[in-house]
């Protein structure tokens, strides 16, 4: 055989592997291969995504093959990927208002068929199932919900000689007393994600205004101006000028940070989402031997006209479906697979924080639980029960649409003086009432409250 | 004797000799293939960057949410409501601060840092190496090591002071995310600077010692006047730079506390990503092009005018 015919012959079988690479790109085994991005969670909490979701879900059934990509910047990831019609078939968002904006551009497929043969409504919290749709067809379903709450150290609390507050002002003086003892009053911090401010914007406009006025905000039946709004925004900023978000490093802190100085005993509280448990594994575990002294409550009710506990309700991440997969009917079945009782109990044994699934009757008994699981599946408990009795308000990352979310996100304008309420207020009024006009505001829940 | 002021008789045309058809014909084959050889560069410029360019030039006219293609025209309104924001009369006040930063602090210690490097010729790429060392890694990395080591309120070097992190005021949160910007950037600067003061003829440099110049005679004005292009080039680019700011502000401060640090390369970024406004986007866009446009101007006029020297 000469060079040259040796040549040729490499080159030709060099050829007809991605000949046959390329024929198998959307097959693996045989399997129809499904996609999934996802944000670039920790590689422990990675591992277990990979264990419960991916491995299990290829092994209920022989059809498909799951496949999850972990990357920090999926959102704008996911962005240009619709926007050209690819991505990955189970489109993962941050909530709500993120997938009614994608819906009304057609990007995203309409689960309804697939809410039926599933019995999705029967299963799934009415009304985070309701905030799901646009024009009454389904386009999302969240893979947990959230409540804006407070994690306390006990230890801390019994240096300060005090117990868990169970009300405002039994809280402020901790809060009082945690600076006077040269602690910061509470941890947490928007560095390096300035939307977190949205969560305290949020919980103050719940626990101040109450979810029925943001709920009336959202249809447009009373004005963002309304002066139980002002109050609101009034109240988060008086709350951090007080120090009582951080002290003054707020702007430093991230909630990794902040859940690395509730464990080292820094501060009392940490005022923030129940996702923050997943942080809280890495600080507070048997191998420190501090688990128990990690406690989350609902944040005490500030009006006292709202009942008590009242929660600030969100969800941490939306699940549709691509327009553009190949393979709508495998994705349905991975999301169905992700709303089940097994999925939600394996997930919440080792990745406390993240899969609340909004189950209507969560049946996680927090006794079948350790850890940090215990305690989270006892507040989610707790919540659920709040958002079928009405007792909550809205997180705006969730269900404000998009451009009034990011105005929300500019709150520390307030906090800071650059910005009146008045002013700050105004400019909300303006976006939203667009917003209103051009139907991105997404179908709510009305709180009873 | 009068002069003969008709014209001369067209004579006719005599054929064109063999020599000059083949060269004639070689000339075309030779720009045949410079255009060839050009068309590949041409077309990526075409597709990378004339035609997103016009198409965000479009877009700043429109409501356009960066999903699909829905999108109206609604003239200048996006321009009307950014020049009435007070949050960009900010991010453009922060660029000009920038600017005059970068032009000044990085510019000057690069210029003092290469001209000492410059007589030290032992340990001069072991310096070059070093100074160039923050050049290469990634912004992340650098902004990283700042946030955790040095800025950090607890266990970073502000924390061991007792001082206030800079990121978390306002007063010194855009300062603190220049910092970092210019300590990555001045070792750029120096090696750049240094190339270029190597390239003076030694003789001018002699002449001028002999002369009885002294150390800050012969940089005032042999060094100088021969780095002068590099100077400007350098110039030039920093004001193009400056207008697109963007990863260390992003990286540090995200714009803030309360759009304090905010640059109109975050300010775009937000409407872009956060609000599905990229119609704005593309105006805050169309708005930083403006000033690389003006700056890129300058640098074409005054790089034309040394070559009529």
């Amino acid at each position: 055989m000469t060079r040259k015919t040796l040549v040729a012959a490499a080159g030709m079988a060099v050829v007809a592997a991605l000949a046959l690479a390329g024929c198998s790109g959307d097959a693996a085994g045989g399997r129809q291969k499904l996609e999934l991005w996802f944000w670039g969670a920790p590689p422990q909490q990675q591992q277990v995504m990979k264990d419960v979701l991916v491995e299990g879900f290829n092994a209920s059934q022989d059809e498909y093959e799951l496949q999850v990509t972990f990357n920090n910047a999926v959102d704008k990831n996911v962005q240009v990927a619709l926007t050209a019609n690819k991505g990955p078939d189970i489109v993962y968002g941050s909530g709500p208002a993120f997938a009614a904006a994608y819906a009304q551009q057609g990007k995203l497929a309409d689960m309804t068929p697939y809410a039926e043969k599933y019995g999705w409504q029967d299963r799934i919290l009415e009304p985070i199932y309701d905030s799901g749709t646009v024009d009454g067809k389904l386009y999302s379903l969240p893979n947990s919900i959230e409540d804006i709450g407070v994690f306390y150290n006990t230890k801390v609390l019994d240096s300060l000689g005090v117990d868990v507050p169970t009300t405002y002002d039994e809280f402020v003086d901790v809060l009082d007393a945690a600076d006077a003892a040269g602690l910061y009053p509470s941890v947490t911090g928007n560095q390096g994600w300035k939307p977190v401010n949205q969560n305290y914007i949020s919980l103050f406009l719940s626990q101040v205004a109450g979810g029925k006025t943001v709920y009336q905000a959202l249809q447009g039946e009373v004005p963002w101006t309304d002066p139980r709004i002002a109050d609101a925004v009034t109240a988060s900023a008086e709350f951090y000028q007080d120090g009582y978000l951080g002290g003054d490093d707020y702007a430093t802190l991230n909630f990794d940070q902040s859940m690395q100085l509730l464990s080292a005993e820094k501060s009392p509280f940490f005022i923030g989402p129940s996702l923050a448990f997943q942080f809280a594994s890495n600080y507070f575990n048997d191998e420190a031997g501090n688990t128990e002294d990690l406690g989350f409550m609902p944040f005490p009710t500030i009006n006292p006209e709202l009942p008590s506990p009242y929660f600030t309700l969100g969800t941490t991440a939306s699940l549709s479906i691509n327009a553009a997969s190949k393979n709508p009917d495998g994705a349905a079945e991975v999301i169905d697979y992700m709303m089940s009782e097994d999925f939600t109990k394996e997930m919440n044994r080792d990745w406390p924080g993240y899969w609340a699934v909004p189950l209507k009757d969560f049946p996680l008994d927090p006794a079948d639980y350790d850890g940090l699981s215990k305690p989270f599946v006892e507040a989610m408990r707790q919540t659920i029960d709040g958002v079928n009795a009405g007792n909550y308000g809205f997180f705006a990352g969730t269900f404000f649409p998009p451009a009034t979310a990011t105005l929300f996100t500019d709150v520390d304008g307030v906090w800071l003086g650059t910005q009146t309420t008045e002013q700050f207020l105004d400019q909300v009024e303006s976006t939203f009432t667009g917003e209103l006009d051009k139907g991105l505001v997404p179908p709510l829940p009305e709180p009873a409250n | 004797m009068t002069a003969n002021l008709a014209p001369p008789a067209v004579a006719a045309r005599p054929a064109r000799p063999p020599a000059a058809r083949t060269r004639n014909a070689h000339l075309r084959k030779r720009t045949a293939i410079n255009y060839a050889l050009v068309a590949p560069a041409l077309v990526l410029s075409i597709v990378v960057v004339v035609i997103p360019g016009i198409l965000t030039l479009l877009f700043a006219f429109t409501d356009w949410s960066g999903i699909g293609f829905d999108f109206a025209f609604v003239g200048v309104d996006n321009f009307r409501e950014i020049l009435a924001d007070p949050v960009f009369a900010t991010s453009l006040t922060n660029n000009i601060t920038w600017l005059v930063l970068f032009l000044t602090l990085p510019a000057i210690v690069g210029l003092l840092t290469a001209a000492l490097l410059l007589r030290r010729k032992r340990m001069r790429t072991f310096y070059q190496v070093i100074f160039l060392m923050p050049y290469v890694l990634a912004p992340v990395v650098n902004a990283l090591i700042w946030q955790t080591i040095i800025y950090n309120p607890n266990g970073g070097v502000f924390g061991a002071l007792g001082i206030p992190s800079p990121t978390a005021s306002m007063q010194t949160s855009l300062y603190a995310a220049a910092a970092v910007d210019m300590w990555h950037y001045w070792g750029f600067l120096t090696v750049v600077y240094l190339g270029a003061m190597r390239q003076t003829p030694m003789d001018q440099v002699e002449a001028a010692v002999v002369d009885g110049a002294s150390g800050w005679g012969v940089f005032r004005h042999v060094y100088l006047p021969s780095i002068r292009p590099t100077l400007m080039l350098m110039g030039v680019m920093t004001v193009i730079f400056s207008f697109l700011a963007f990863d260390y502000v992003f990286l540090l401060t995200q714009g803030g506390p309360a759009h304090s640090s905010e640059v109109m390369g975050t300010y775009a970024y937000a409407f872009a990503f956060s609000s599905f406004e990229f119609g704005k986007a593309a105006a805050v866009g169309i708005i930083m092009s403006f000033f690389g446009l003006i700056a890129s101007v300058v640098y074409t006029r005054l790089s034309r005018a040394e070559l009529m020297r």
